[in-house]
């Protein structure tokens, strides 16, 4: 990658900036601060005690099993869908298109719970019932993959449309002309250039995936041992009243998440270094 | 379009990433099939998917682990407020049992027709709870008002403990206040249980059940909330395709020995269920003039319950005697005649009137004889037979019958046979033994081509056929589901094709 691409070199603070940049820290570090606030709030209600037995029960492992083979399988979906049609909405231009844009929108705007809604009754409909038939889906473990992939795509396919729209058009018309078909200056050009983006669609759409419960509990219940993902976990160990377990449930979300997050950029970066 | 994998002997990640995701992908929809074929203990047994409202989870969630090491059959339990469950039941129409934590929401399902069979469980009261230690110091209504505590109320219109108490509270006119009270609605009752522990709120009204899972929390008793309670019934959905085993985990979570300890434990107050048994039996003592109307009735509920039902159809006098000689008596017992259930009432429950059968003169078709009446049974020559005047309610009928109708003497010079059945009359009819009888109208149904029913204008002519359950059954709750079935629609058409008369109001 050419160096004069990477403009933003960090600042060094020099004595003229510092109000300015003490300014945004303030506002920024609010923000982090309110993040840590809940998180030690969380810790305060539990103890590692209670994380290591929810760790040790059967049900709370199998929820991790499923979340992350679930949210990663959603993410691979994603991406297949979210860079063909990103680089679709940001290329080209077609009738429909700004309703096309709309609709990949929806998702993003709708409460989740309409979601799990909406794909409940889908699968009551005819053609619905047809493929329960082939393969059962609501209350099974595809619905929840498929709950996940309804919201989590929508996320992707933003990110990636910003990218590509960030993507100068300019290196790929030069690799037209040097011979290349549009195919080939796709993966030669367009995909490495927009590796971050990528990464960014990835990581959001796992994330969302992970978070992911309002669909999943209307449209594959909460059934534990079989559609039980994490966030389910803590919602039943909530609605009996064990708090301690939920929060330490929630905790072990947000070390499964960083974990994650951090591993991808790590593995991101070193690439694009 | 397909891309030039090599290009001055580079590879292209990217292509090469594209198609390891793709067997990243196959590889763990592969493990999720693996695992969640032989999941949770290698049964190949339908799970059964129990919709049950949040205030009754615990010990439903513990009896059905014990059933599922018990009996290998996997329970899904599905948690929510009573009235999301039920949407959820009547969009999805699938799931086989329905815990909601009211009745008013059993009877709303009956009325969608979404449900069949209920059992009882248990009750449970509101309370308002408050932090251990009550540190606003709450005793009364007028406390929570007057110090401004903050409430929260699980949402009347979704959640059984909220509607309860409001209508309980509106009937005493102290809804008004005590709703500007509220600063939040939630969703189900532990929602509400939640808030008043991490202290968002002051107080909120729970199921007094759930005191057990909260021991940081205090029930502040209320006057107003007194003697309200709920009924706690496991319904059977319509659509469920194993209705045996949902009915077998339902009895399961209803009987006294298994489910109910757990209600009990937990804080509930569990009803009088029946004993456990894998495959109850019931014993039925039936007229058996009743057998042809019954029969298939008995047979689909065995069938659908799980259960054995054996049945003793014989004369009702003689079904009397056997209960009197015997120090076990029946589960149930279906009579004759209103006579024959007077004699053994002490050990029955109230009965129920089932059907009314019409004591007529069956004669051959053609009426060669030419018998109008019970004077014609008089003419000299005719071979009679009717009931036996012990044995049979039809016999004692019969007798009744004859004195009202002033022809006793004459007739019973004519009276060849006494049996104990009218089954076994119209046989000796049909075989020419006999030139007529006195038996039911219902008797005639299965020869009913070669046979003539004459009407007797006497007005106690007409058996009523009374069903009732043991007093001391091991089965209570499953003989009354037996009666439900012989008052049901497809029972009554059964009586009815067999020339009963039904009286029985549907349940």
């Amino acid at each position: 990658m050419p160096k004069s691409e990477n403009r933003n070199q960090p600042g060094r603070l020099t004595g003229s900036d510092l109000p300015f940049v003490v300014g945004l820290s303030i506002c920024g570090g609010l923000y982090v601060f309110l993040i840590v606030a809940m998180l030690t709030a969380d810790a305060s209600f539990t103890s590692p005690w209670h994380v290591w037995r929810a760790l040790g029960t059967r049900e709370i492992q199998y929820a991790i099993m499923l979340s992350l083979i679930s949210c990663t399988i959603t993410t691979i979906l994603s991406l297949w869908v979210a860079v063909p049609l990103g680089y679709l909405l940001s290329r080209y231009n077609f009738a429909g298109k700004l309703i096309i844009d709309a609709i990949v929108d929806i998702p993003i705007v709708l409460p989740p719970l309409v979601i799990g809604l909406s794909l409940l009754i889908l699968f009551q409909t005819p053609p619905g019932r047809m493929v329960e038939k082939v393969i059962p889906v609501t209350y099974a473990v595809p619905s929840v993959i498929l709950a996940q992939f309804a919201v989590a795509c929508a996320f992707a396919v933003r990110t990636m449309r910003v990218t590509f729209d960030q993507i100068p058009v300019r290196r790929e018309q030069v690799a037209l002309t040097l011979g290349c078909t549009r195919s080939q200056a796709f993966w030669w050009v367009v995909l490495p250039d927009g590796r971050r983006g990528i990464l960014a669609a990835a990581t959001l759409a796992w994330a969302r995936a992970l978070g992911e419960f309002g669909p999943i509990l209307v449209f594959s219940g909460a059934t534990r041992m079989k559609t039980e993902v994490l966030p389910t976990t803590v919602f039943l160990e909530l609605s009996v009243g064990n708090l301690e377990a939920a929060v330490a449930v929630s905790l072990l979300m947000v070390l499964t998440a960083v974990a994650v997050l951090l591993l991808v950029r790590a593995c991101g970066m070193e690439r694009v270094a | 379009m397909k891309p030039s994998l090599r290009r001055r002997a580079h590879v292209n990640y990217y292509f090469l990433a594209f198609l390891a995701s793709g067997v990243v992908l196959a590889g763990l929809v592969a493990v999720l099939a693996w695992n969640s074929i032989p999941w949770p203990n290698g049964t190949k047994q339908q799970p059964l998917v129990v919709y049950c409202a949040a205030g009754v989870k615990p010990p439903v969630d513990t009896a059905a682990l014990d059933y599922e090491r018990e009996y290998n059959v996997p329970v899904q339990l599905q948690y929510d407020n009573s009235q999301t469950l039920l949407a959820g039941i009547e969009i999805a129409k699938r799931g086989d049992l329905y815990i909601p934590a009211d009745d008013f929401y059993v009877q709303k399902a009956r009325e969608k027709g979404l449900i069949d069979e209920t059992l009882d469980l248990a009750r449970m009261a509101p309370v308002l709870v408050v932090k251990k230690g009550n540190p606003l110091g709450l005793h009364s209504l007028d406390d929570v008002t007057r110090k401004g505590a903050k409430l929260a109320h699980a949402n009347p219109d979704a959640a059984a403990v909220g509607k309860v108490s409001r209508d309980t509270l509106r009937k005493s006119g102290k809804w008004d206040a005590f709703a500007k009270q509220i600063v939040v609605y939630k969703g189900t009752v532990s929602d509400v249980a939640n808030d008043v522990r991490v202290g968002s709120v002051d107080g909120g009204i729970i199921w007094d059940a759930l005191l057990h899972q909260y021991p940081d929390l205090e029930a502040v008793p209320l006057p107003e909330l007194a003697g309200t309670t709920s009924h706690l019934a496991v319904a059977v959905l319509r659509c469920t395709k194993q209705p045996t085993e949902a009915l077998r985990f339902a009895r399961y979570l209803a009987a006294r020995d298994r489910g109910l300890e757990y209600f009990a434990k937990m804080g509930y107050q569990p009803v009088d269920g029946d004993a456990w048994a894998e495959t109850p039996e019931l014993q039925v003592f039936a007229g058996a003039m009743l057998r042809p109307a019954i029969e298939q009735t008995i047979a689909r509920f065995e069938e659908r319950e799980g259960v054995r039902v054996t049945r003793v159809y014989n004369g009702c006098g003689i079904l009397v005697s056997q209960m009197r000689a015997a120090e076990t008596r029946p589960d149930a017992y279906f009579a004759c005649d209103q006579s024959f259930m007077t004699q053994v009432k002490d050990w029955f429950d109230d009965p129920v009137a089932i059907s009314t059968n019409q004591l007529v003169i069956l004669v051959p078709k053609g009426n060669p004889h030419h018998i109008e009446s019970l004077k014609d049974l008089g003419k000299p020559g005719l071979r009679l037979g009717v009931g036996h005047e012990k044995q049979c309610a039809l016999g004692v009928l019969t007798q009744t019958t004859l004195v009202q109708g002033g022809q006793h003497d004459a007739v019973m010079k004519n009276v060849k046979v006494q049996s104990p059945t009218g089954d076994m009359l119209v046989n000796q009819l049909r075989a020419k033994s006999l030139d007529a009888v006195i038996a039911y109208v219902s008797n005639a149904a299965e020869g009913a081509g070669e046979l003539e029913a004459i009407p007797i204008d006497v007005p106690c002519a007409v058996a009523t056929q009374p069903v009732a359950v043991s007093k001391d059954t091991h089965y209570k709750h499953l003989a009354q589901r037996l009666l439900d079935a012989l008052r049901s629609p497809d029972s009554r058409a059964r009586f009815e094709a067999n020339g009963f008369h039904w009286q029985a109001l549907p349940r």
